[in-house]
């Protein structure tokens, strides 16, 4: 898988599940806080990535 | 000091102490089996699928199988810690990938020592590598907490 972009969804999709099913127990605050978790990921990731566009290699 | 305050439901179900070094051990051996043991077991399927499919994806994409290095001993130490902390899956990889369980660089004067090299810098020059050792790391990582929560619930601390 050559993807940036796979990698960064399925990455951030392994680890937000992970995460919230070790900290939470009700399955609606381990949505919550596992769909919080993936888009700090995903968004925080594409913000940077955007931010970094006008400074190429 | 404080107790900690026992939790409510299945966790105020007493586990001895020699179920929770079995957990412990079958924990490290296989990702999510520590939770079997502690009587959850659907938690332990689900985090077997994550680590385990997190480990896969790593060795598919070059992820780097850390070398203990005297010259970089903290930094290969804690790439070390990372990469066994998944368990004995982790010496199967370097078995495929090295031909043998290597943890350490030889002697650089040994034979065996470029060799074993070649085929550490060789998995580095892929492209997906840093994908790769961020999955194979992030496994061992994972379930090295899963170790400790598997502490908490024993201790009652957790449901």
């Amino acid at each position: 898988m050559r993807s940036h972009f796979a990698n960064l969804i399925l990455y951030s999709a392994i680890i937000a599940t992970f995460f919230s099913v070790l900290t939470r127990r009700d399955r609606r605050e381990q949505l919550r806080f596992g769909g919080l978790v993936f888009l700090g990921m995903t968004g925080g990731v594409l913000l940077l990535a955007y931010l970094m566009l006008p400074f190429p290699r | 000091m404080t107790e900690p305050r026992p939790v409510s439901g299945r966790a105020a179900d007493a586990i001895s102490p020699g179920r929770t070094a079995v957990a412990l051990v079958a924990g490290w051996l296989v990702p999510g089996a520590g939770h079997a043991v502690v009587f959850r077991v659907r938690r332990g399927i689900l985090f077997f699928v994550l680590i385990m499919g997190s480990f896969g994806l790593g060795l598919a994409q070059d992820g780097r199988l850390a070398l203990y290095s005297q010259r970089e001993g903290f930094l290969t130490g804690l790439q070390l810690v990372a990469n066994i902390g998944v368990g004995p899956a982790d010496a199967v990889a370097r078995m495929n990938v090295y031909g043998e369980a290597a943890y350490a660089l030889p002697d650089p004067y040994s034979s065996g020592y470029k060799p074993l090299v070649e085929k550490f810098r060789a998995r580095q020059r892929s492209a997906v590598s840093a994908y790769g050792t961020a999955y194979l790391w992030s496994a061992g990582l994972m379930n090295l907490l899963l170790l400790m929560d598997i502490w908490d619930i024993a201790k009652r601390r957790k449901d």
